[in-house]
């Protein structure tokens, strides 16, 4: 099952619609990690400081905000305290916009991608609100405040749910002012339009996203198979991991063994098969009820 | 832009923003008692031989606080893993970290390797144990038994790092079972309790587990005979 990484509601008027919220996307590059060439070990990235000429601790590091060449100012932990921020875990909605004037106006510069999936008890408004989205033919433009962070977001319906996409903020995304764009000093003559039309015709189909691969991916894991399939009996080694999953198992199974072991006690206890031992069992219970009383004592005088 | 965007001109990038968790955590310190006991309003668990640590996480970044480590970032960098295994940002952990030997018991000789600046000595690992903060918000007010569930459900468990497994109740089978694994101390959390800062009272004690002999002994014992008695 995939994990929320956001809880709140979408809010708007006097409606507060229960929703989670999961990425809707994933990275799929390839990991590396840096090694050290010799023995192959995972490296550390110490703290340098190349006045002193040492690797100094992440508790000797302060924040430094540079308001002019080589110019800092300290930002101290209680500095960034006081910023005032909303925590609120709510999405607000801010504007109902038509589709095509919200693209003009900068939902086309996206960062990030969310599924919506309604509470149980928000679902009748949830599907209320997309069905209503989808006639209308409008985006809700929202805030929502995400790892911290205000952000300003898009409500599109998508297929069965709700598409939310964080977007930048307009003082975030550049000017066309900087490149050279002259569309107006261009003359294009009719021929040349006809024939660009016509390769446009040409080419024309349905965009397809499973026939589009990230071929470099596909290239490099191959490349790296063939490395890992000729030097595996190293890796797999090295790689052999003891997990802390192991150590919760040993745990486990001896809590079982020791339960077993009572129960075990118990019952030759019953039998009274070896008298020796039922005594010891025995003996054994009636200092654990001594012990018990004792610590509830204990607890209330400590 | 709003006026809830910072003010200042703080570049943090695009991911170094504000942080808003405690610079550090303060502990909340168990209090000793003799023996283990038996109590269904307790949560038992071992006590783990390892340094007490807490893990914050707060916007892909961890800092693990631990007693007397000035960089225990860099002495266990293993344990940034963890911020892959958490549902939530805004996260502290109590817990403890480990080193573990190739056949995953805790090895004490080799957390000291470690802090000598030995920088493959062993397996790191970390157990959490409790939960302080949650999505950006303390949670220390919740009863144990809610912070628990809590963790289990905001934590992942990992190759390295996963929260601790624990027993309600049966506060003596779990220390007789320790003894056999050769952990001397048991950790008896009251679910009731909210965390606290300081001393703990009743909240979080720490019962000494002695393997003494007529009780180690029989034990074995019966674990090597019951299949014949089935």
């Amino acid at each position: 099952m995939a994990r929320s990484m956001w809880r709140g509601a979408i809010q708007f008027g006097l409606v507060t619609i229960p929703v989670k919220l999961y990425l809707a996307t994933e990275s799929g590059g390839i990991g590396f990690n840096l090694l050290h060439q010799k023995d192959l070990s995972r490296i550390q990235m110490k703290i340098y400081c190349p006045v002193d000429d040492e690797v100094i601790p992440r508790s000797e590091t302060v924040r430094g905000y540079e308001w002019s060449k080589g110019k800092y100012v300290v930002v101290t932990e209680e500095d960034l305290e006081s910023v005032p921020l909303k925590t609120v875990r709510s999405i607000e909605i801010e504007a109902f916009v038509d589709e095509e004037r919200a693209e003009e106006q900068g939902t086309r510069f996206v960062k990030q991608a969310y599924y919506l999936e309604p509470d149980e008890i928000g679902r009748k408004a949830f599907y209320l609100l997309k069905s209503v989205l989808e006639e209308t033919g409008k985006v809700a433009i929202c805030k929502i405040v995400l790892k911290d962070r205000e952000q300003l977001a898009a409500l599109n319906p998508f297929m069965k749910t709700i598409l939310l996409t964080t977007l930048h903020w307009p003082d975030e995304i550049r000017s066309l002012e900087e490149l050279s764009l002259p569309e107006d000093e261009i003359e294009i003559k009719p021929s040349e339009r006809k024939m660009a039309e016509q390769l446009v015709a040409s080419m024309a189909g349905e965009f397809d996203p499973s026939e589009e691969h990230d071929e470099y991916r596909e290239a490099l894991i191959k490349v790296i198979e063939a490395k890992v399939a000729g030097e595996k009996p190293e890796l797999v080694a090295k790689a052999e991991p003891t997990k802390i999953g192991d150590l919760m198992a040993a745990l486990e199974a001896s809590v079982s063994a020791a339960r077993e072991s009572r129960r075990g006690g118990a019952k030759a206890e019953e039998k009274a098969a070896k008298p020796a031992r039922a005594k010891r069992a025995s003996s054994r219970k009636a200092k654990e009820r001594e012990e018990e009383a004792p610590a509830a004592r204990r607890r209330k005088t400590a | 832009v709003s006026p809830e965007q910072l003010p200042l001109p703080v570049t943090h990038g695009s991911d170094e923003p504000a942080l808003r968790l405690p610079a550090r955590a303060i502990p909340m310190q168990a209090t000793l008692v003799d023996a283990p006991f038996d109590d269904a309003g307790y949560f038992f668990e071992p006590w783990w031989p390892g340094i007490r640590a807490f893990a914050l996480a707060e916007r892909g970044r961890l800092r693990l606080q631990a007693d007397g480590l000035a960089d225990a970032d860099a002495t266990f960098s293993e344990i940034g893993e963890l911020l892959g295994q958490l549902g939530e940002d805004g996260v502290v952990l109590d817990g403890t970290l480990l080193v573990l030997d190739d056949g995953g018991r805790p090895d004490p000789a080799l957390l000291r390797a470690r802090l000598d600046g030995v920088p493959d000595a062993g397996r790191p690992a970390y157990v959490a144990s409790d939960l302080l903060w949650a999505g950006g918000e303390p949670v220390t007010r919740r009863s144990f038994r809610t912070r628990r569930r809590w963790l289990e459900a905001l934590l992942a468990a990992g190759d390295r790092v996963m929260a601790g497994h624990g027993y309600v109740g049966d506060g003596t089978l779990v220390a007789e079972a320790l003894a056999t694994l050769g952990i001397d101390a048991l950790s008896a959390r009251q679910l009731s309790a909210r965390y606290r800062a300081g001393p703990a009272g009743a909240a979080w004690l720490r019962a000494p587990i002695i393997p003494a002999e007529p009780r180690g002994r029989p034990t074995l014992a019966l674990i090597q005979r019951l299949p014949l008695g089935d």
